[in-house]
């Protein structure tokens, strides 16, 4: 497998990120001088909302996950791959042809999230249809479909409607369609969303088995424990900017490294700022005055680690927390993420 | 694909004509606005075959009034006893040619009588042709069927219905990202989504004109050969015009709709040259000019300032082929989601 290399070139939108990474080297493909796909500087606006804020990345192969709440930017920046969205500014390149010139689409193969077919179509007569509009010949199309559809483990069950398939068996005719013109770059949104376990790994295991055959794949999905199973490289999206970048070890070193503001509103802040005080991670307290005399913001570091030592001193202590707040929003979706939790708190 | 078979690219021109055919077979699907659209067809047709089965085109069963027709009024007219067989008898006179007094409206004063007759019989020539009453009664047809309900309502419904569908229903059934994201230029997949879908608008605003012509009656199998290249040209421009509306708009059929009943049926019969941007109001002046040729009274559809055939015609092919590339350009350009 090739190794995947991502980087965020946006101080500002790495706020949990390490500022290595946007020197690191790209590792390009030894055939292409071209980075497999390119953001640069990529924003995108929908309307007043900033979907997309200065993003810079780059994909030279590999497995690498994309992982963030709903909104966080995810599908949008996975459509401007795909070249279904221009950016606002920046560009979008995938072997230096802009994304959203229709020749780029020749090299990468799409899985949307959307769950709509041609639904009165077989799984295999879909997948054929698919290949004839990339333009192959019938006999080449009815190939080709055979080939992806056993790829996909979809060969013998391909025949009912798409109407009376499973969540997992439309997951896999959807792969298959975006395997038909053997693309480079393989881009699948949300492909493990509403899966069972056992269908989970199956699909898993045809994701490593493109890997392995020299595709690939950037994945993306909102429960990260999917993805570790997956890949060790990782993009963390918050808000629109990608907030953590580089392998899970790294991520959680940037996090250790990186000062975490929380609010906790208490019922006896004074109490717990001397406890918290006494804790090595913790860096600063702030007692709030009135109009919110039960405020405390509190600057700390590892942040996993305080938050077991804050748990646990909630108990012994029998606080009774009214409200716990990370001000930093993008170090807040990291740590929601690497804690398993929606961001959340 | 795999190791057994090599990549290739696949030929844009197949992927062009497999989408314009997949696009064909696919349309047959345009549910709602093709049946309000056959409905709506379906309610004219019986109206206008009720009133063919009835005879009631020609003259004297034309309105003068709500709820009287000419032949009610001239019926009207008739003095009480003016004709009665008791006061107007025929005088026997003996080697003469018997006069029918009953056919002289002042048969005792003599000057009167001659005016009078000299200026009812011109009227009463004319209504007594067949040709001028055959021909009224076509004309009549062709104003209220033809030109009122069929290039006012039926075509650019069928048209609205089946073009703009092209797009709105793969937008609808959210499908539309299987089409954008295959390996083919955009503007190749709006013209083959307009070649593909533009037979169904053929075939249905055509069938429609078939359908009212045949309800027509004779009137209706004239009317057919007649104006039928009027009615394709206009089903071409129509299409081409709410095919682009069908790609910019996420709601095409509100817009269709507001387009047809605000803006053709209203700008196209105002006086002035407002109407110079109607579609319609060149696909009825080719009607117009049509019917002129072959020597009806055209004057009598109530049709004001055709433009000649030739223009309409060049206006028509123009504003097909101005609408169908502008269409390719902005298709080529934005971006389409359908998942809002």
């Amino acid at each position: 497998m090739r190794s995947a290399e991502l980087k965020s070139a946006d101080p500002d939108a790495t706020s949990g990120s390490n500022p290595d990474f946007d020197s690191a080297p790209r590792i390009p493909h030894p055939a292409f001088p071209e980075p497999l796909l390119l953001f640069e500087q990529v924003s995108k606006w929908y309307g007043s909302v900033l979907a997309l804020n200065q993003v810079t990345l780059s994909l030279t192969g590999g497995i690498t996950g994309l992982v963030g709440a709903n909104g966080s930017g995810k599908s949008t920046l996975l459509r401007m791959a795909n070249g279904q969205l221009k950016p606002t500014l920046g560009r979008v390149s995938v072997r230096g042809i802009d994304a959203w010139d229709w020749q780029a689409r020749r090299l990468v193969g799409y899985c949307p999230d959307v769950d709509a077919f041609y639904e009165d179509l077989s799984g295999r007569r879909f997948v054929w249809v698919m290949a004839r509009l990339c333009g192959y010949t019938r006999a080449e199309s009815t190939q080709r479909t055979e080939d992806v559809l056993e790829r996909v483990g979809m060969r013998d069950r391909a025949d009912r409607k798409l109407r009376g398939y499973s969540k997992g068996m439309r997951q896999r005719v959807k792969l298959a369609q975006a395997l038909l013109h053997d693309p480079e770059l393989l881009i699948l949104d949300e492909p493990l969303s509403g899966i069972d376990p056992i269908g989970r790994q199956e699909l898993l295991e045809v994701f490593q088995s493109l890997a392995t055959q020299g595709k690939c794949l950037l994945i993306s999905s909102h429960e990260l424990e999917a993805l570790e199973k997956l890949t060790n490289h990782v993009a963390i999206m918050a808000r629109g900017r990608i907030a953590a970048v580089g392998t899970l070890p790294q991520i959680r070193e940037l996090l250790d490294d990186h000062p975490l503001s929380v609010r906790i509103d208490v019922d006896r802040p004074r109490d717990l700022a001397r406890l918290l005080l006494a804790i090595p991670e913790v860096l600063a307290v702030d007692i709030g005055k009135a109009p919110e005399p039960e405020g405390l913001v509190v600057k700390a570091r590892n942040p996993k680690r305080f938050f077991q030592t804050f748990s646990r001193l909630v108990i012994e202590e029998q606080l009774e927390v009214r409200r716990l707040e990370a001000l930093d929003e993008s170090a807040h979706d990291i740590l929601g993420y690497l804690l398993g939790g929606s961001g959340r708190t | 694909m795999t190791a057994e078979h090599p990549p290739s690219s696949g030929s844009v021109v197949t992927a062009f004509v497999v989408l314009t055919v997949l696009s064909f077979q696919r349309h047959w699907r345009v549910r709602q606005m093709g049946w309000v659209s056959v409905g709506l067809l379906g309610l004219v047709v019986v109206s206008v075959g009720i009133v063919t089965a009835r005879d009631r085109w020609g003259l004297p069963d034309r309105p003068v009034r709500r709820d009287l027709t000419h032949r009610q009024f001239a019926e009207q007219q008739l003095l009480p006893g003016r004709y009665d067989s008791k006061r107007y008898e025929t005088v026997p006179l003996p080697g003469v040619a018997q006069i029918a007094l009953h056919e002289v409206p002042s048969p005792f004063d003599p000057l009167k009588d001659g005016i009078q007759t000299l200026i009812l019989s011109i009227p009463q020539a004319v209504m007594e042709s067949e040709t001028f009453k055959d021909k009224w009664a076509f004309m009549n047809f062709s104003r209220w069927v033809i030109l009122g309900a069929y290039f006012g309502f039926v075509l650019p419904m069928f048209t609205l219905a089946y073009a703009s569908a092209a797009f709105g229903t793969e937008r609808e059934s959210r499908s539309l990202v299987w089409v954008m994201t295959r390996p083919m230029p955009r503007s190749a997949i709006y013209l083959a989504k307009f070649v593909g879908t533009l037979p169904w608008c053929v075939l249905f605003a055509l069938g429609g004109f078939g359908a009212l012509c045949l309800a027509g009656g004779d009137y209706g199998h004239r009317a057919f050969p007649l104006y039928w290249p009027a009615a394709a040209a206009g089903t071409v421009a129509f299409s081409a015009l709410f095919h682009l509306v069908g790609a910019l708009f996420r709601r095409p059929v509100v817009v269709g709709l507001v387009y047809v009943f605000f803006f053709e049926a209203l700008v196209a019969a105002l006086p002035g040259s407002l109407k110079l941007l109607s579609l319609t109001f060149y696909s009825r002046s080719l009607m117009y000019n049509a019917a002129t040729e072959v020597g009806y009274p055209a004057g009598m559809m109530d049709f004001s300032q055709p433009e000649s055939s030739s223009t309409a015609w060049f206006v028509l092919g123009i504003a097909t082929i101005s609408l169908t590339v502008l269409g390719t350009w902005l298709f080529a350009r934005l971006e389409y989601r359908d998942d809002v």
